[in-house]
């Protein structure tokens, strides 16, 4: 915002003393800010006993995964990054080449200039990587996560060195991961069994991954001419807004079974993540139904002048500008079930906030009183996953914004 | 018009998707079962399902075929049932399971244990989630009548009290008028508790009931109430087991219900149930015969008529089969592989300073007594 | 046509696939599908309600409802307070003043509502000091872990209608005066004060009414006597916390959209009320607030649904408001299934009156606007 720069005196003086009341708010505010921050900074670093957290690092990420089998979470942890690298590096790639094409060269960043963006951008995360492996016990997490950092370079260098027309062919490998990913690491545990941060993962990726399909349609069938088709969405969305989730989390756990056959009856992770898909499909159906509202009617009328079919105008014109549109949205949408999946802490997962309220009792340090170091370290891995998310979904919002307008 | 038409029949795509997508998802969850979407959307509803769920004794069946007993149980509760941090169940309930897998399957270890919330352990007896429920679970006639459960042989014979803080005033139930009670939620505590306290002419202030025992733990110890209402054998293990030392809490004398504990089948199921309750009668006789783990090699031989009835030795006639589903050697397997009652007893609830109380056998003044196995 | 009849077929097997199931099971497991469940007797108590065990289950419920609603409705009005006092000092020129509530909404927003509501119980409510030594401020506030009490007023037995009557001819009195201001106002154009002659007119009425009456309403304050709490209103740390975790959440919500329908307004509203010299403080609490909040309704209807229906997240700390009383009743032997049922209709309503509610004052504020 700051056009010329300003000596620091007088930034004060605009930002803090600019009247007499606004000093006086800038008192107040110090007090209380400061006794805020210095209460926090004193629990942090001075009163916590962050032992529990410490002894329980592993539980707290991965459950009860068994040990000789972690091997496959750093795998995937290592395929996941790679694929992010040379999606970005192809992305990257091609954004230079458009912006050559524009007769607008991006000058490439120095190096040191590059590292302080990515540092920018991603801090919560690196400072809670930092924390984690610095509560680490053994080295092995330094490994994986230099191997992890390594894999994501040289994903980005390859990524940005490919040919154009081999680089679109891995768009699809970010689809493709989590179906290879997760029969992989399901492998050795069944679904039950999962724990920590990655039932937390796992629940919400699944959830998106099934709800979307299932909410695209129901928003088509919103939009349908056809006044059952309509109704019967309507009915499905409305109602599936209007409930709580903690009532159908509730009840896929005692009441769902009651609608399948007795020898069908699906596990309770599986019957949970139903809970979720179908509550979230209510929401991104509207969220889709917005994105398909925000197509301009000159689109559809262009595409009949073509003389194309319904399916295929819905499929090539319609349906890519109005999704285009939503992902913030739909970002969000993820960023709220991440959020959501701790209710299942109620019916006795062992997800993250259902470890932070566990391992307080264990026998070392039972009695203790140690709600607050436990569900502050839980609290912090959300807030982490949340916050990079939704920093992500505004930067996407602005480059949609200046590309579309 | 025509665009209307035609994205109308958008929508109807879009639905008929919708649809099959919702089936596959049911798919996805039966580890193992396949309904598929054309099983349900055909319309046959009624006899695909109903066959399978009143077909009779398919749950015995069904578990010699899966080679394991679903045993729903809990993960927290010293004594009856604790998740080690190794991923074994141990307890009373726990050995039970046991027993019951080791009668059926012959392999005391052939147990899938399914840790249940209060609330949900009927609903997976009833949707078929769990064989067995054995989870330090009341018999009272409310939940034998209309949970869809049948309860059997009670393994322990309780009786619900009071623990409060060990510098507390009080001395008796009596004492405690305008006190606050924790109980947990959805047990018999709950009204159990409001019914002694107005038999005995006076009124807690609150009655605080809890999801989980660990809640409650938190609420004591933080002085949200005076006391802390469950079976005597729950309480004196979480006093056992509590972070400032079993001395800091004290288990007033009063008992005022009884709670027999008793584990439960979902109804309709005669073979299993049976076959779970005869499991309880090994462990009861093998204590009234003197056979335990240890000695029951001596037994083999045995020339007692009863004994050797009981223990399935090839007779004169052949083996004896009492035609309950088990095989006839069922009761060794129970005994080497877990033990008999007091055995079970002994190793799980007397470390908790549980002495056996009504749960010694009839012939020493107690409520234990298996029906003759002929 | 043949599509939508496919369709339509299709939903409906489906639908006859689990209804068939869910009748299959039902006959299987003996378990009723009827309501009749709810005449019986509950057979457990509610914690912080005169419920008695032999009521029945509808009984219950009823409570679960009213609980419900005793901590939606001041959750609502406390958040949307707080969550609009935040929103404006979000965009405070004031640097410090606008980064503390940027952390603050930042910070909120991006944590699961349940682990603030099992940190605000278990590390907050659950911490205060035991009954024996509760803080307290003599007359005005008891705390400890068992009683959250402030002074409350009381109306005196049998002199409820007589107040209501006297409350009733203050409103109206003050309705005509701020009419009457208005209309000098819009004559005249000087100040008219509409609000503070009106309030005026309302204070002294119902005075006069309560002198009149001989003291009606009796204002009790907490009573702290070895632990034992009377007078005032007591709140358990239960319901606080739950009451607690939800305003903060949801205030870091609503502070965002305040904020941005704030900016929605034009530039020209704000600079039009500075050139008819209206201080900073009516510039927003009479131009630019009333457009603002006009734009952040629809918005703000959907954060009360959501405080409403995440009130729920109750079961996890023992407050006994509509969700956990079902639990509850379903752990001591109602039927799953038709108590589920009940339970998502009852939210529905419950939804659907508040968004009928907040439309109603969506087109009453919009009449006047287009």
């Amino acid at each position: 915002m700051s056009t010329a720069p300003m000596s620091p005196a007088t930034w004060v003086r605009h930002n803090l003393f600019r009247n007499r009341r606004d000093a006086i708010t800038t008192v107040i505010a110090a007090v209380v800010v400061g006794w805020v921050v210095f209460q926090t900074l004193r629990f942090v670093f001075g009163t916590a006993r962050w032992e529990v957290v410490r002894a329980n690092l592993t539980l707290f990420l991965v459950g009860r995964y068994p040990a000789d089998e972690q091997w496959r979470i750093v795998a995937v942890l290592i395929a996941a990054a790679a694929v992010a690298g040379l999606v970005t590096g192809v992305l990257t790639k091609r954004r230079r080449r458009a912006a050559i094409a524009d007769d607008a060269p991006l000058p490439p960043l120095p190096f040191a200039r590059r590292l302080g963006l990515i540092g920018a951008r991603y801090w919560p995360a690196l400072v809670l990587l930092l924390v984690l492996l610095l509560l680490a016990r053994t080295s092995t997490p330094w490994v994986v996560a230099g191997a992890v950092i390594v894999a994501a370079v040289v994903g980005r260098l390859v990524g940005g060195a490919l040919p154009p027309k081999v680089g679109i062919v891995l768009y699809a490998l970010p689809v493709v991961l989590p179906f290879v990913a997760l029969p992989f690491l399901t492998g050795p545990l069944g679904w039950d069994d999962w724990g920590g941060m990655m039932l937390t993962i796992l629940l919400a990726t699944v959830s998106m991954i099934a709800c979307f399909p299932l909410g695209l349609l129901l928003a088509l069938g919103r939009r349908s001419t056809l006044p059952a088709l309509r109704g019967l969405s309507i009915g499905v969305i409305e109602f599936f807004r209007g409930v709580p989730l903690v009532a159908l989390v509730l009840m896929s756990d005692v009441g769902l079974g009651f609608f399948f056959p007795r020898d069908a009856l699906p596990g309770r992770v599986v019957r949970v993540t139903i809970a979720f898909t179908i509550f979230t499909a209510a929401y991104v159906a509207e969220i889709v139904r917005g994105g398909l509202q925000s197509v301009p009617r000159g689109q559809t009328e262009a595409a009949q002048a073509l003389g194309l079919p319904p399916v295929r105008m819905m499929a090539l014109v319609v349906l890519p500008q109005a999704l285009r549109n939503v992902i913030p949205a739909l970002v969000g949408q993820f960023i709220s079930l991440f959020k959501d999946t701790t209710l299942v802490f109620i019916i006795g997962f062992l997800d993250v906030l259902s470890v932070a309220d566990n391992v307080i009792q264990q026998p070392d340090f039972r009695g203790q009183g140690l709600f607050a170091e436990s569900l502050v370290f839980a609290a912090a891995l959300f807030w982490v996953g949340a916050y990079t998310l939704s920093r992500e979904s505004q930067r996407i919002e602005r480059r949609l914004g200046v590309g579309s307008r | 018009m025509t665009t209307r038409g035609r994205r109308s029949r958008w929508g109807a795509a879009a639905l008929t998707l919708t649809l099959a997508l919702a089936a596959c998802s049911d798919d996805d969850g039966g580890e193992g079962a396949d309904p598929t979407s054309e099983d349900g959307t055909g319309g046959e509803t009624e006899d695909s399902t109903g066959i399978t769920l009143v077909q009779e004794g398919s749950a015995l069946a069904a578990i010699q075929e899966r080679g394991s007993v679903r045993c729903g149980t809990r993960d927290a509760l010293p004594g009856f049932a604790v998740l080690t941090p190794d991923g074994d169940h141990v307890g009373f309930d726990a050995d039970f399971c046991r027993v019951i897998a080791a009668a059926i399957l012959g392999d005391a270890e052939a147990v899938e244990f399914v840790d249940l919330a209060t609330e949900a352990r009927f609903t997976a007896l009833q949707s078929g989630e769990i064989d067995v429920l054995v989870r330090n679970t009341t018999w009272t006639a409310g939940r034998d009548g209309s949970e869809g459960a049948t309860f059997l042989q009670p393994t322990f014979y309780d009786g619900q009290g009071m623990m409060v803080a060990a510098d507390s005033p009080y001395q008796t139930v009596a004492d405690m008028d305008g006190a606050t009670v924790c109980v947990a939620a959805g047990t018999t505590t709950e009204g159990n508790v409001a019914s002694e306290f107005s038999r005995l002419g006076i009124t807690p202030t609150e009655v605080l009931s809890f999801p989980e025992p660990e809640l409650i733990q938190d609420a004591f110890i933080a002085g949200r109430c005076d006391g802390w209402s469950s079976d005597v054998s729950q309480l004196t293990g979480l006093r056992s087991e509590f972070p400032d030392g079993p001395e800091a809490l004290r288990i007033l004398e009063d008992v005022f219900s009884k709670e027999p504990l008793a584990p439960a089948v979902a109804d309709g199921d005669t073979e299993l149930a049976q076959a779970v309750e005869w499991a309880i009668f090994a462990t009861i006789q093998a204590e009234e015969f003197g056979i335990d783990s240890t000695n029951i090699a001596e037994f083999a031989e045995s020339e007692d008529p009863l004994i050797r009835t009981f223990l399935g030795t090839a007779e004169e006639g052949g083996t004896f089969d009492p035609g309950l589903g088990l095989p006839p050697d069922y009761a060794v397997q129970v005994i080497t592989q877990v033990g008999n009652y007091a055995e079970i007893f002994e190793e799980h609830l007397a470390p908790l300073g549980l002495d056996r109380g009504l749960n010694t056998l009839w012939s020493e003044g107690g409520l234990l007594y298996a029906p003759p196995y002929r | 046509m043949f599509f939508q009849a496919a369709v339509l077929a299709a939903v409906a097997a489906f639908g006859l696939w689990l209804a068939g199931n869910l009748r299959a099971n039902s006959e299987a497991t003996n378990i009723p599908l009827s309501y009749d469940y709810l005449g019986q007797p509950a057979r457990f108590p509610i914690a912080g309600s005169s419920f008695r065990i032999e009521q029945n289950v509808r009984s219950a419920i009823i409570v679960g409802v009213g609980n419900t609603a005793r901590v939606a409705v001041v959750g609502i009005v406390a958040a949307t307070l707080i969550g609009t006092l935040i929103g404006i000092a979000r965009l405070s020129t004031n640097w410090l003043v606008s980064k503390a509530a940027k952390t603050y909404v930042e910070l909120v927003r991006n944590v699961p509502l349940l682990v603030i509501i099992i940190f605000s119980y278990k590390a907050l409510f659950l911490q205060l000091p035991r009954p024996q030594e509760a803080t307290r401020i003599e007359g005005l506030l008891v705390l400890s872990v068992r009683d959250i009490a402030v002074p409350w007023s009381r109306v005196a037995e049998g002199k409820a209608p007589a107040v209501l009557g006297v409350l009733v001819v203050a409103g109206l009195a003050a309705w005509l005066v701020a009419r009457w201001r208005r209309s000098v106002f819009d004559r005249t154009g000087q100040p008219a004060r509409a609000g503070v002659a009106s309030t005026a007119a309302f204070v002294v009425i119902t005075a006069a009414g309560f002198v009149a009456l001989g003291g009606p309403v009796d204002v009790t304050s907490p009573q702290f006597d070895e632990g034992v709490v009377s007078g005032g209103i007591r709140m358990s740390p239960e319901y606080a916390a739950l009451l607690f975790a939800l305003v903060l959440y949801t205030s870091s919500h609503i502070a965002e959209i305040v904020r941005g329908s704030i900016q929605a307004i034009p530039k020209g509203q704000t600079e039009a009320a500075t050139a008819l010299a209206l201080a900073p403080g009516q510039r927003m609490r009479l131009v630019v607030l009333p457009q603002a909040m006009r734009i952040a309704l629809p918005a703000l209807t959907n954060q009360y649904l959501n405080l409403t229906k995440n009130s729920s997240l109750a079961v996890a700390i023992s407050y006994f408001e509509l969700t956990n009383i079902t639990k509850l009743s379903i752990a001591n032997r109602s039927p799953a299934v038709p108590s589920y049922g009940l339970l998502l209709v009852l939210y529905l309503a419950l939804s659907l009156t508040i968004a009928g509610i907040t439309n109603l004052v969506n087109r009453r504020l919009a009449v006047g606007d287009r």
